[in-house]
Formats: structure tokens, sequence, C-alpha cells
């Protein structure tokens, strides 16, 4: 199916912009409408799910070292269970991409393209997207590879830009309602963390499977460290109106003002999430590709790539008629749904795969 | 309510699909060609709906994990 092999260092590089790209515009005014001025502990909480995730992909991985999730739930369930269990994933993966898609759209057209349609901004992206999954998990990983320091170097002169506008008083009082809120605030960014679970579609294709824990957890670390680092930025400058602004780096970047030099650094923001948006959509749309010739036992993924493509921007209307529902979707259904179906499934997978592997072995000794 | 410009759009690029993809699939299984013709069909009858007003798999599961929402929206 799959012949490309990646290292696990190009997993990580993959799994770094798959998970930030969409958090750092939004996650910052999510937890600080609950947490407040202890914005910066959310995501350290959100992280041990991240852990957590990582730790039962890579478990799994161990147990059935050159299958997808799709594969092994057959082996581990049964056919028939099996069969359900891989459809209910991807009547997960793949509209949960399609509200990557839409949220994509929303952005571009709210901040940047006003008049421009916005079925055509989500189609261009799908577009391009299916060209990068179509290259195969080689191309998707030297891609992620090339976009590295053009997503993160922006990011660190923009803390440096920012720096003198910090106001460190807007931090205290630190825990003035106790740990509730940031544990609350904890919750919209630990289903960021629970994505982690896509790594069980490119760990069977490392060349160093052994490496994949090792580099998994440095991932979420990362990215911990990077939505720590964006959450405190944003409040030291902002203050408490961080809870009123859909996007917050964004204002924060519209308000730098260097020698009246670097001025409107917003489209600085912008492109770099174009470029972490292209690799999220990428990786998503690969699983959801990959997952669906598996399902349907291809011998390929490229023949179903371009249906799901439209598959991908129907799924991004579906039920929303406007970005707001969206919103609304991704706080209060996004983070349970993606603990269910990339934690606590594969938990649970892992536990009858664990046990049933000893009882095998008790009535073979007995 | 149908909405024609998104029926049209979709009629041109499953055709634009086909059209091109055909001469590389001819040579894959029957099962391939299978479902990817179908894949395309699910994707150009969708389009016939008005999805955006329309409840779907995003509603039920809404339905689903609703005492979990209600708590965020304290």
């Amino acid at each position: 199916m799959e012949k490309g092999k990646i290292s696990s260092l190009q997993m990580a590089i993959m799994m770094y912009p798959t998970i930030v790209a969409t958090a750092i515009l939004g996650v910052p005014s999510i937890t600080a409408m609950y947490a407040k001025n202890d914005l910066w502990l959310s995501p350290i909480l959100a992280s041990f799910i991240g852990i957590l995730t990582v730790y039962i992909a890579y478990k799994l991985h161990k147990h059935f070292p050159n299958q997808t999730v799709i594969q092994f739930s057959e082996q581990i369930m049964g056919r028939l269970v099996g069969k359900i269990l891989g459809f209910l994933y991807l009547a997960f993966y793949i509209p949960v991409t399609g509200g990557i898609i839409r949220g994509y759209g929303e952005f571009i057209v709210d901040s940047f393209l006003v008049k421009t349609p916005i079925s055509v901004v989500m189609a261009s992206m799908v577009l391009l997207c299916a060209f990068a999954v179509l290259g195969g998990l080689e191309v998707l990983a030297r891609v992620a590879q090339l976009f590295l320091p053009a997503f993160t170097i922006p990011l660190i002169i923009l803390i440096f830009l920012l720096s003198p506008d910090f106001e460190f008083k807007n931090l205290f009082p630190m825990f003035e309602d106790g740990i509730m809120p940031s544990i609350k605030g904890a919750i919209a960014p630990s289903g960021y963390f629970t994505e982690f679970f896509l790594m069980i579609f490119l760990l069977p294709f490392l060349t160093d499977g052994k490496k994949g824990l090792k580099y998994g957890m440095m991932t979420v670390f990362a990215v911990m460290m990077t939505l720590v680092v964006v959450n405190l930025i944003v409040f030291l400058v902002l203050g408490e109106s961080t809870i009123s602004k859909v996007y917050p780096l964004m204002n924060v970047s519209r308000s730098i003002s260097v020698g009246n030099f670097f001025e409107n650094l917003e489209s600085i923001t912008m492109a770099v999430w174009i470029l972490g948006a292209f690799i999220k959509i990428s990786v998503f749309y690969y699983a959801a590709a990959l997952g669906t010739a598996q399902w349907l036992n291809l011998s390929d993924y490229r023949p179903v790539i371009w249906p799901i493509g439209i598959l991908l921007v129907e799924f991004s209307f579906w039920s929303f008629p406007s970005g707001m529902e969206l919103g609304r979707y991704d706080l209060v259904n996004f983070p349970f749904q993606g603990l269910m179906m990339q934690t606590l499934i594969p938990m649970l997978l892992l536990v009858i795969s664990v046990v049933s592997k000893r009882l095998v072995k008790k009535s073979k000794t007995s | 309510m149908m909405r024609w410009g998104a029926f049209f759009a979709t009629t041109v690029i499953v055709a634009l699909i086909i059209i091109f993809q055909w001469p590389k699939i001819k040579q894959n299984s029957k099962k391939d060609k299978l479902a990817f013709f179908m894949l395309l069909l699910i994707g150009w009858v969708l389009s016939m709906f008005d999805l955006p007003n329309m409840a779907g798999p995003t509603t039920w599961i809404e339905a689903l994990f609703k005492p979990f929402g209600k708590f965020m929206e304290q």
C-alpha cells in the first residue's frame, strides 16, 4: 500500500505543525475564557493527554508493527466488529478533516480575502493537499521538513518583537480561584493533544520504529511549550481582552510597530498559519485516504484520494451554516469526541490485545 | 432546496476527476475502480442536498456528547 519510508524525526516534524498549526490561533482565547490569567497552565495539564495518547499509540504499534488502527482493530475485535470500528474511525477522521478545512477557510475569508467565496479558498487548499498526498508519505515528510523553519522562525521573531509590550502584572494574582479554572481551560487544548493518535498511521512506515516513542514524546513536549509561550505572549500583551478576540495572535501581531518599519506583521502570522494548516490538512487527508483504502482492502490508496477530496469539502459544510457553529462544535464537542476516538477506544483495544495475548500464552502452557 | 451552483460545480469536478484519473486507474483491480466510482457517486449525490442546513453526522455526535458540552458552556 505505502512503499515509502520515513524516519522517526521526520514523523516528529510532520506531527508538530499538525497539532500546533490550528491550536496557536484559537487556543489562547478559549483557555483564557475559562482560566483567565492562569491560562499558561492549561496546555501543560492538557499535554498529559498527549503523553498518554502517544504511549497508547506506540504500544499498539508494538503489538501490530505493520498495521494501522483500521487493520488491527479487525485482528483484535474480530472481522465484523473490527470493520464497524474501522468505519467509525473513517466517520471520525473525514468530517474532522472537513472541519479543519472549514476553519482554515473561515480564517482566511474573515481576515484577508474578504470578497472571495469560501468554497474557492477551501477547494484550492484541498487541491494542493491532494497533490501532496498523491506524492505519498515521503513527499509529505519532506514538505513538512522544508516548511518547518518557515513555520517556527517567524514565531520566535514575533516573541522578540512583542517583548517590549509585555505587561507582567497581567499574570497576577495567580490562582485566585484555585486550580479548577485552569483544568477546565485544559479541556479544549487536550482535544488537540489527542490528535497525536494520527501517529498510528505513520508508525508502520518508520525506518527506526524503536525511536518512535521518544520522538513522539518530544513532539508532545514541543507542542506543549509552543502553546504555553503563545498563551503567555498573547495574555501579556492583551490581558483580559484576550477572551473577546477570535484570533488573538492576529491582534497582537497587528499591534507590533518597531521604528515605523516593522508593521502589519499579521500577514506573517497568516503566512505561517497557512503553511501549518497545509501540513495539518495533508496529514489528516493522508490518514483518511490510507484508512479508507485499508478499510476497503484496496491495493493502493491513490485511487481514492480525489473522491475523498470532494467528500472533505462537503463534510466541511455539512451541518455548519456558518463559522459560529463550527467554533461551538470545536469547543463543546471535539475535545470529548477526540478523546473517545483517539485515546479511550485505543486504550480499550490495547487492554483487550494484551489480555488476549496473556490468555493465549496461559492456555499454551497449561 | 437544492443549491444549483454547488451541484454543477461538483458535477464538473467529478467529470474532470474521471477524465484525468481514468488512464491511471484503468490498470488497477476491479475493486479499486469500484471504490473510486462509488466514492465519487457518494460525493456527487451529497452535492444535491443543502448540506449546511441539513442534519448530519456532526448533529448526531453533538446530541451524543450533549452532557459534556453543557459542562463546557457553563
